[in-house]
């Protein structure tokens, strides 16, 4: 019986012959998104840990090209927690602003103005309305409660920045 | 680009390819700006890339931006510059050009390159005496006024010899003088002393040569035959007193 199973099954395989062919492609993002410069902290005093250079600190910049108008928009938000720290007693309060430094069209001009806040003003979307390249600074400071001194220790918190179709 | 606008050395095989410039715009939102970013061709007319951003009735923003070239020899570029028109200044400008660099383009940049010829060694000057002008001048012929000079210079130097044989002369007159009164001193202790020591002071030997008068001539001797005989008797002797011991 199995025999004949098997005979059938190549009958019918000579008879009804078909195949499944894959179609591939691949889709390269025209958005790009680099680290230019990498930030740091700066430790003003006991309590607070500040990227502004005037406090021995280094502002990260974030360089973002799109080479098709309208496409995309960059999501970049400062931090608002500590990716790792030692423990701490208290809460810390973070603060921080997302700003264009530069761009490579006079274009991008109205960027800033055109862009949005979310997320309590964490996040700030721009809308790349035109090719080119923009480089977004992320101020960040963060002040432990109550004043409190933080704890020795390496301490590191994320900015973000993202390309995403439109 | 040249060496003096690059001000550094240009060699043959630079090619530029990219610029990257960056500039802040100072202006007023509703003003018309613009900017514009180039360099002249220096192996001909116009430029070899200008790059204008307009930033009339927007914000104003810093810009940075990186322009690729196609590859350009350094020595087509002539005196960059940014210009403006319109109401507004730029500030914290800068312009960086990317380049590559072709070591072997011109050979002699490398002797490691395959046509590097060496350098022939720098031609040595020979030094010609008879076109030396320090020389020429020692050896122009004289002018005949410092001639006449010489005559006068001799003719002075004669009078001051004449004057100087004089001044001998007087000299020799004093000494004259001296020597008299010398002699009159001898002459009073001559007189003053007993023996008369002149003539001892005064003698004088006459130079005389003395030559041998003494002549021997060669004349002959003959042998002393007494002396032989004395020989003969002396063996004689001497034998007969060994005789005595043997």
């Amino acid at each position: 019986m199995k025999k004949i199973l098997i005979t059938m099954s190549l009958i019918l395989g000579v008879v009804s012959a078909h195949a499944n062919t894959s179609i591939t492609g691949t889709v390269e993002s025209r958005c790009e998104v680099v680290t230019d410069i990498s930030g740091y902290f700066g430790n003003p005093n006991a309590y607070t840990l500040t990227t502004l250079p005037a406090s021995n600190g280094q502002i990260p910049q974030i360089r973002i090209t799109s080479t098709l108008a309208n496409a995309y928009k960059a999501l970049v938000s400062y931090p608002t927690s500590f990716s790792s720290s030692p423990s701490l007693s208290n809460s810390v309060a973070f603060t921080g602003t997302v700003a264009i430094a530069s761009a490579s069209s006079s274009d991008m001009s109205g960027y800033a103005a055109a862009s949005t806040v979310t997320n309590n003003g964490a996040m700030r979307t721009y809308y790349l309305t035109h090719a080119g390249t923009i480089y977004v600074t992320v101020a960040s400071t963060a002040i432990h409660g109550g004043n409190k001194a933080f704890p020795g220790g390496q301490y590191v918190a994320v900015a973000e920045a993202s390309c995403i179709a439109q | 680009m040249t060496t003096p606008v690059l001000g550094a050395t240009v060699q043959e095989g630079m090619d530029i390819s990219g610029v990257i410039y960056t500039y802040n715009p100072i202006k007023e939102l509703a003003d018309d700006f613009t900017v514009t970013v180039q360099n002249e061709n220096a192996a001909g007319d116009g430029y070899i890339f200008q790059d204008t951003e307009d930033f009339s009735g927007k914000h104003p923003i810093r810009i940075r931006k990186v322009l690729q070239l196609p590859y350009v020899p350094i020595e087509n570029f002539g005196r960059g510059s940014i210009a403006t028109t319109g109401v507004g200044s730029i500030e914290d400008a800068s312009v960086i050009y990317m380049y590559r660099f072709d070591a072997c383009r011109n050979p002699q940049n490398d002797p490691s390159c395959p046509d590097y010829i060496p350098p022939l060694p720098p031609p040595i000057k020979v030094y010609d005496a008879l076109d030396d002008e320090s020389v020429k001048f020692a050896t122009k012929e004289t002018d005949k006024d410092l001639l006449d000079d010489d005559e006068d210079n001799k003719q002075s130097n004669e009078e001051e010899e004449d004057i100087d044989r004089l001044e001998v002369m007087l000299g020799i007159a004093a000494n004259a003088f001296t020597i008299a009164n010398g002699v009159t001193q001898s002459s009073l202790i001559n007189t003053m002393n007993s023996v008369n020591m002149d003539t001892y002071y005064v003698a004088r030997i006459p130079s005389k040569v003395y030559r041998e008068p003494l002549v021997l001539k060669d004349q002959g001797i003959s042998d002393n035959r007494k002396v032989l005989r004395s020989l003969s008797n002396d063996r004689l002797h001497q034998t007969m007193i060994e005789e005595q011991y043997k």
